[in-house]
């Protein structure tokens, strides 16, 4: 009966079996899973394929750049935002862009804990043509926090009456015809976009955690765009004819996050001297194997916050004992660092879901234990670095940090360093370099205003910056016009094209 | 008729005892778990780029988090005693909606797998279990022993490179196109199929050397006319109550097939769950597999009756 | 026959080089050589090194143990327990019986993948998680067939008697059960080790099992799956001890009367 069955299946399946990809439809696979409709869960993914938009936008460098709102002003005190609605635009079940409609699905987004709960806001109202946002402190970030996944617009018919987000209707250039959590979405050219219809008829979506079931899917033909790829699908690919590798360096950082308050790490020179124990450039090229070695915090893709003049974080393995017995470590009989009886025995904490990240703690572990430091590596879920930094009993956390969160670092710097935050600083307080931040946040900064917090961090190390990531992406070379983004919001998908 | 009932009665006894034994394994998992289970949810749902404690708080609240885990499971419990699954507490959809889709998606890939399977293996069985003893046969054997030993992730990556990246026959993964079946489900079915021709070759041996073979074979019947009548008949019920016990196992198999082409499944949205603490999700998910496994043995026990009348259960 | 041989030579062979491999080898499963990345062999590590510039045969080594420890030792938990359990159920009958055979149905419709997650959570250690997680599901095997052979015999005539004669369950159970379930735990023993290891490499593969560093044969196969071009010899070598142990274990199981 089952045989029966199934063998009903397998016939049904088998005269599709030469279905080739249509030539107007792009297909992509990446490894981000969709959760569901609501952007606040998946609303990263539905940016980057252009079905949903914000009211801002940013470039490659991280400009703003105006989005559903084509233009902005703040009042005198700062205290009064006004966002113009671009006329004209209308959701995919064709209800005009109203600034009622935008209004609506901010406030949604704020009282739901989305990025705007981070900011001073007050009220946000629609008054005419535009969204007006009310705050109690001036915020000159407030457009980049416009511009993140989770502030997207949807149309009034796509929130349910109790506050759920039952339908995927944006204004974007793709309308979503299936959307099929986790792993399937796929979407056709909409053609009462405001900006003109995009090029490419449809667009399908395809979620593969595997990188090398992406890497074969690029090498196969089966997907014209792969995103993030591994460092040895990278070497690979570079040697298939049909696809081009692109790759650009992203805001994103790997870090060592250190619990200041420990007695391990209590002192500058602690936490100086185990940095210096740390060979970046071996890691970097063993591991992420591009030279990615972080010589400071930000990494050149951050604009202004990066500042090529700072001297590099070096690596040096006898200062770095001899900086440990300064501070009162001496190694033990077996090896370890002690001081005061105690040993130098810490637990890393790091999380999987980034492959890179257990290898990375697998070689700091062999580095730090040169120099004395005895590392037990904790390999688990990622919410256990917040959960432990809130209990106070984190020692050491790997993670990767990204911070064009909004297209503007100051909006990670804030949750991060202004004093201490989950992915951030731990027990450090540095109360000039908090008030510089929200300085910044409130009025913005100069490029030496950010150079100088940049040189506090280094300074001061509340976290070790280990590597700077790059973004990779395989592109089919019959595909033209992806773009890959530094600030991840975007593949260009409404001005791509196939050609033959 | 009363062997039906008899069967009935007891798959459903069963199904009973499949809702116990989740709902007390669920339970114990609530109260071993430390007091971070709004983290691992706030982490699920906003990614590991946002996960923070001021978010953790938000879902403790609105998920009251807070009432403890007697007041949470007793809640679930009733829900479950509704046959509501409730919803979610990582993507706030109905756990039942959650589910339907991916444990399509598994059905249909096991379905296929066992399909194929059956074409590859049980011929190849039947063959070797006429010859018992011969060359073919111990080959069989060998190479079937090989064929599970093999892990899958492998043979599915080999297959990927041959057929869709080489020869470029196939898409290499994804889902929705019903080409993007074949390739997992073969993956599958190598596996299967190495099972499912040992039994078949069993049964067949058995058959060959009974006196019912013997007896067909003196009214005259050809080997190929025996085979059909009596043969297929013999093997057919050993098969199947074996593929139904298989289908639990398939589970992990499964998972390491969907995991390497991008197949959205039941067992990924088990591990998901699991992982993310989305004790609805978790009881609602093992419940269903574990339903299904019972309905499917219902069948089969159904099916094996029909086919072979004097197989009686202990 | 000759083919369980092969399986136990093997087998052995495999367990010789869990047990004696890490006393021999000179570099430790975790020591570090960033520059020998995806070496080959040389004097120091006999079978190259991996991708972080470990040696191969140590880590190996280490992962053979891992899981052929973890693999027997839940199986010879769950044959006590299903032994026990089974000679328990057909001597007293009645609802414990019925009840313990509920039990075992209701456990069967659960996928291995389930118990071992579930243990994780409950349990503070992986390998722990595993061993009680496998053995929750393994024991069924071993209570059905004790069960099926115990309700038999102790309806014989035999057991009567040496009921009468004042002989306790014990006595019963090793003169007259265990000579009969003795023989069937072989393949059923077999067919459990090979379950477990598969199930542990699978769980590993999908970044579920053991954590890194660890050495085990699931986890290294995914680190290494990335270089699976550049060092395909690398990612062979836990494969092949996976299907080495595999097969050897299918073999002992398979080689029929």
């Amino acid at each position: 009966m089952l045989s029966r069955l199934s063998l009903a299946a397998l016939i049904a399946a088998l005269p599709a079996l030469p279905a080739l990809a249509d030539p107007a439809t792009l297909a992509i696979a990446a490894p981000f899973e969709i959760k569901a409709a609501d952007p606040l869960l998946s609303g990263d993914i539905f940016l980057k394929l252009d079905v949903m938009e914000t009211l801002v936008n940013s470039d490659a460098t991280g400009a703003l750049l105006p989005g559903l709102a084509d233009r902005w002003s703040v009042s005198e005190d700062g205290l009064s935002w006004r966002f113009h609605i671009r006329p004209g635009v209308t959701f995919h079940d064709a209800s005009p862009l109203t600034a009622e409609a935008a209004a609506a699905a901010l406030t949604w987004s704020w009282k739901k804990e989305g990025i705007l709960a981070k900011a001073p806001v007050a009220a946000i109202t629609a008054e005419g043509e535009e969204v007006v946002i009310t705050l109690k402190t001036a915020f000159a970030a407030l457009p980049a926090f416009l511009a993140e996944y989770r502030t997207g617009i949807l149309a009034p018919a796509a929130y349910g009456a109790d506050g759920t987000v039952t339908a995927l209707i944006g204004t974007g250039a793709f309308r979503v015809t299936v959307l099929e959590p986790p792993l399937r979405l796929e979407a056709v050219r909409f053609d009462g976009y405001w900006g003109g219809p995009a090029k490419l008829e449809a667009i399908h979506y395809a979620g593969v955690s595997r990188a090398e079931t992406r890497a074969l899917m690029a090498e196969s033909g089966d997907a014209g765009l792969v995103v993030n790829l591994d460092p040895a699908s990278v070497t690979r690919l570079a040697s298939v004819k049909t696809v081009t590798v692109h790759s650009v360096s992203l805001p994103r950082v790997l870090l060592l996050k250190l619990n200041a308050a420990a007695p391990f790490f209590d002192t500058v020179a602690e936490r100086r001297a185990l940095s210096l124990a740390i060979d970046r450039a071996g890691l970097a090229q063993a591991v992420l194997r591009y030279p990615a070695a972080a010589t400071q915090m930000f990494p050149p893709a951050a604009g202004a916050w990066h500042d090529p003049a700072l001297a590099p974080l070096g690596y040096d393995p006898e200062a770095a004992k001899a900086a440990f017995a300064a501070a009162g470590w001496v190694p033990g009989p077996d090896g370890i660092l002690q001081h005061d009886g105690q040993p130098f025995a810490v637990e890393l904490l790091t999380y999987p879901d980034r492959p890179e990240l257990p290898l990375t703690a697998a070689v700091l572990d062999q580095m730090l234990r040169e120099v004395g430091i005895a590392v037990t590596i904790n390999s688990t879920n990622s919410s256990e670095i917040p959960a432990k930094h809130a209990a106070g009993t984190l020692q050491m956390a790997l993670f990767a940090r990204n911070f064009a969160l909004v297209p503007d670092p100051i909006g990670t710097l804030m949750q991060d360093y202004a004093p201490t935050g989950d992915w951030g600083a731990m027990g450090w307080d540095n109360p000039a370099f908090t008030a510089a931040v929200r300085k910044i946040a409130a009025e913005g900064g100069t490029a030496a205003e950010k150079a100088a917090l940049s040189a506090t961090l280094q300074a001061d190390l509340p976290v070790v910056p280990i590597a700077w990531y790059q973004q990779t992406a395989a592109v089919s070379n019959s595909v033209k016009g992806i773009v890959i983004d530094p600030y991840e919001r975007t593949f260009g998908l409404k001005s791509a094209e196939i050609v033959q | 008729m009363t062997f039906a009932l008899r069967t009935l009665a007891f798959r459903l006894l069963q199904a009973a005892g499949v809702a116990l034994v989740v709902g007390v394994m669920s339970f114990l998992m609530m109260r071993a778990m430390p007091g971070d289970m709004a983290f691992r949810i706030a982490a699920a749902r906003y990614g590991y780029d946002l996960a923070s404690a001021d978010l953790a708080e938000a879902v403790r609240t609105e998920l009251n988090l807070d009432a403890g885990p007697l007041v949470l499971f007793g809640q679930w419990m009733a829900d479950l005693a509704r046959l509501d699954l409730g919803r979610s507490m990582v993507s706030g959809l109905p756990v039942w909606e959650e589910i339907a889709h991916q444990l399509g998606a598994s059905l249909q890939l096991a379905a296929v797998a066992l399909g194929l399977s059956l074409l590859i293996g049980p011929p190849l069985g039947i063959y070797a279990g006429l010859r018992a003893g011969g060359r073919f046969d111990r080959a069989l054997l060998v190479a079937a022993a090989a064929l599970r030993a093999v892990p899958q992730f492998l043979l599915g990556l080999v297959l990927i490179v041959v057929l869709a990246v080489q020869l470029r026959l196939l898409p290499a993964a994804g889902h929705g196109d019903i080409s993007h079946l074949v390739l997992p489900a073969l993956t599958l079915a190598l596996g299967l199929a190495a099972a499912s021709a040992r039994i078949a070759r069993d049964a067949m041996a058995a058959f060959a050397a009974s006196p019912a073979h013997a007896f067909a074979c003196t009214k005259g019947l050809s080997d190929g006319q025996v085979l059909l009548h009596h043969g297929l008949r013999a093997i057919a019920a050993p098969l199947l109550t074996y593929l139904g016990l298989q289908f639990v196992l398939l589970a992990e198999g499964v998972v390491v097939v969907e995991t390497i082409f991008g197949w959205p499944g039941i067992g990924h949205a088990l591990i998901h769950a699991v992982f993310h603490r989305d004790v609805p999700m978790v009881q609602g998910t093992a419940l269903v597999m574990g339903l299904s496994f019972v309905l499917l043995n219902t069948l089969i026990d159904l099916a094996v009756r029909r086919i072979d009348p004097r197989e009686v259960r202990a | 026959m000759t083919t369980r041989h092969l399986g136990f030579g093997l087998l052995g062979a495999l367990v010789a080089l869990a047990l004696i491999g890490p006393l021999i080898e000179p570099l430790g499963p975790f020591k570090q050589t960033l520059l020998r990345a995806l070496a080959g062999p040389d004097a120091l590590a006999w079978f190259g090194y991996d991708h972080l510039g470990r040696s191969m045969f140590a880590r190996l080594s280490q992962a053979l143990r891992l899981s052929l420890t973890i693999a027997f030792a839940a199986t010879a938990t769950a044959a006590a327990l299903g032994i026990f359990l089974g000679a328990l159920a057909s001597w007293r009958g009645g609802w414990l019986d019925r009840g313990l055979s509920l039990l075992a149905d209701s456990v069967l419709a659960l996928p291995a993948l389930l118990m071992v997650l579930m243990m994780g959570v409950i349990l503070p250690s992986t390998p722990l998680a595993f061993w009680a997680g496998l053995a929750a599901v393994q024991w069924i095997e071993f209570f059905r067939l004790t069960r099926s052979v115990a309700r038999s015999q102790l309806a014989s005539p035999a057991v009567e008697a040496a009921r009468l004669q004042g002989f306790g369950p014990v006595w019963v159970f090793r003169r007259i059960l265990w000579p009969e379930i003795g023989p069937m735990l072989r393949t059923a023993t077999a067919f459990g080790v090979a379950n477990a290891i598969a199930a542990i490499a699978a769980l590993g593969f999908v970044s579920v099992g053991m954590r890194a560093p660890t050495p085990e044969l699931g986890l290294m196969m995914v680190e290494l799956l990335p270089s699976w071009r550049e060092a395909p010899f690398a990612l062979l070598q836990p494969v092949a001890a996976c299907f080495a142990l595999l097969l050897s274990l299918n073999l002992i199981a398979g080689g029929r009367e």
